[in-house]
């Protein structure tokens, strides 16, 4: 491998649920939404995580605790030290979609990368038409960013659903697919952005196939175990293609016929 | 740059000459020929093909990529300066291959570095040295070394690869000698493998992988790494470290939260010889495998991908 980490401070630590924590780092750096950095901890490792926003002046992203790593990063404390190496990837060409209405559909942990997008498209609003959010959580007390998606109610079509409500909850019940299929939003010059689990993703084409868009008009993140980030170590391929530099953002065209997709 | 002529009797001089000039590894017969740092010339064999590829010497199985302490870092980078002799075509080959991937667009320091002062005296197949050899179906190229050694009884001609190598060489008389191609009795008919994707006969071929690794274990251009850090007991320094890892295991894939991509061996074991034969020359139009056998020599229940590609029907 060739990059090495930097330190980096923690700024801020919030906790969004009971697994997940959003870090901010007060450094800028250049990047695209839809890539990643490699975060380590000493003696602990390091993970891949994606950005989950978009400023120049610091980076935030939003840890779920599924691991060693994941675990100790959230147990961090304003003003303790990180590693990070990055941003690495393909992210979203948000320049090819100028004057397109812009449809953002997320799931889970996979609506991160998307908010990222969404402080991009409020920094350059003029640059886009419509813009749709879909996302769903598994349970409402899974739900990130719920202050952000309160701001983005004002501002965009937002669109929320759970699998399972709790009392509370006087929302959308089911799948994202199903709501997105009740919108009725035109496919006409319009891009979507589809990134969650992969069952997610795959039902999520059926749907946009069913509404008419074209495979070129469709982006997808993928997640995978990238241990360098560097097209080498291996783990991020599927079938012949290295997620980590080709990826994790393609268009649907370009992996449709990659048969290790999900 | 003409060939030269190497008398058998002054064979351990010039390798002592060589052997002044940095760290010397060769092969030596043990329990296995083996390639090893060299003390005493005399062990050097140019029978047989080490079984363990030359890949150690440029990215070694562990590795530390920077050691930590506290808050600081520091790289390492490789402190030797390795003259390899006796490797043979397959092998100098596999390394031009593992340059592409690790001097490429992103280029990885240790690898650069232990290359880059790196000498290479080949030696020449006049017959494969293992019935598993099927190099002939692999399109390998005649460089990538400094010097060819090739047997011919009495004498050693050597073809000249390299400036470098020809400086070693230089005073020694001049040969017209050409090495023939190597011919193997093994080969792969099937090259073109894409249709092969979908396929029963991996299903029923690969049933018997134990998903041990050997195979990526002795591949000279299988250099897939894990990458995690070692800590000192005392916790305040350590070292981050790449392992040699496989895309046999089946942890291999497993993301965050435990989905694991390549769940079948078998689509373990075809994802390793698609690499080889198929996405690697799509990325840089030459094959990742160069037919030396190893993985089939190796496999622990002796599965053998050259016939099971060779088997297969478009």
């Amino acid at each position: 491998m060739t990059e090495l980490p930097e330190i980096a401070t923690v700024d801020d630590i919030k906790q969004q649920t009971t697994s997940e924590y959003l870090i901010r780092i007060n450094k800028g750096y250049k990047h695209d939404p839809g890539q990643f950095f490699q975060i380590s901890l000493f003696n602990i490792g390091e993970a891949p995580i994606s950005i989950c926003s978009y400023d120049k002046n610091y980076i935030e992203m939003s840890i779920r605790s599924v691991g060693n790593v994941t675990d100790k990063l959230n147990a961090l404390q304003k003003g303790d030290t990180i590693g990070i190496r990055g941003p690495y990837g393909r992210g979203y060409p948000m320049h090819d979609f100028k004057d397109n209405n812009l449809i953002l559909i997320g799931g889970g942990s996979g609506v991160a990368p998307l908010r990222g997008v969404i402080q991009y498209i409020e920094k350059h609003r003029d640059d886009y038409k419509d813009v749709h959010l879909f996302f769903g959580f598994r349970e409402p007390k899974e739900m990130l960013f719920k202050e952000d998606i309160e701001s983005y109610k004002e501002k965009f079509d937002v669109h929320l659903t759970v699998d399972h409500p709790d009392d509370h909850w006087k929302g959308n019940v089911g799948v994202i697919t199903k709501l997105l299929e009740e919108s009725r939003v035109s496919n006409e010059n319009t891009i979507v952005f589809l990134c969650g689990p992969p069952i997610m993703m795959k039902f999520g084409l059926q749907t946009l196939e069913k509404m008419g868009f074209n495979r070129d008009q469709v982006y997808l993140s993928f997640e995978r175990q990238m241990k360098c980030g560097e097209k080498k170590c291996g783990h991020c391929m599927m079938n012949g293609v290295y997620v980590c530099k080709e990826g994790p953002v393609f268009r649907y065209d370009e992996v449709e016929g990659l048969s290790e997709k999900w | 740059m003409r060939a030269r002529l190497l008398s058998k009797h002054e064979f351990h001089r010039f390798l002592e000459k060589l052997k002044s000039q940095g760290t010397l590894v060769a092969p030596v017969k043990e329990d296995i020929v083996r390639f090893k740092e060299i003390t005493d010339v005399s062990a050097i064999t140019t029978e047989g093909h080490p079984l363990f590829p030359l890949k150690k010497y440029f990215s070694p199985q562990k590795r530390k990529i920077f050691t930590y302490e506290n808050n600081n870092i520091e790289e390492v980078l490789p402190e030797k300066q390795y003259i390899m002799f006796g490797a043979r075509l397959c092998d100098i080959n596999a390394l031009l291959r593992l340059d592409k991937l690790f001097l490429g667009d992103i280029s990885d320091r240790y690898y650069q570095r232990a290359r880059a002062n790196n000498l290479i005296i080949g030696l020449h197949c006049e017959i494969p040295p293992n019935e598993m050899c099927f190099c002939e179906s692999m399109g390998l190229s005649d460089s990538g070394y400094d010097l060819l050694f090739c047997d011919a009884g009495e004498n050693f001609h050597i073809k000249v690869g390299s400036e470098r190598g020809n400086a070693l060489v230089q005073d020694l008389p001049e040969s017209d000698f050409q090495p023939e191609p190597i011919k193997t009795e093994k080969k792969l008919h099937n090259t073109e493998i894409a249709a092969f994707f979908e396929n029963d006969a991996w299903k029923k071929e690969v049933e018997k992988c134990l998903s041990c690794g050997a195979c990526t274990t002795l591949c000279p251009t299988c250099l897939c790494f894990d990458v995690y850090d070692d800590p000192d007991v005392e916790m305040n320094k350590g070292a981050r470290i790449t392992e040699w890892d496989s895309c046999q295991y089946e942890d291999f894939t497993k993301v965050a939260g435990g989905h694991v991509f390549r769940q079948a061996r078998e689509q373990r074991f075809r994802h390793r010889i698609f690499h080889k034969i198929q996405y690697y020359k799509d990325q840089f139009g030459e094959f990742m495998c160069t037919g030396c056998g190893r993985c089939i020599e190796g496999c622990p229940t002796k599965i053998d991908f050259v016939e099971i590609l060779n088997g297969m029907k478009q």
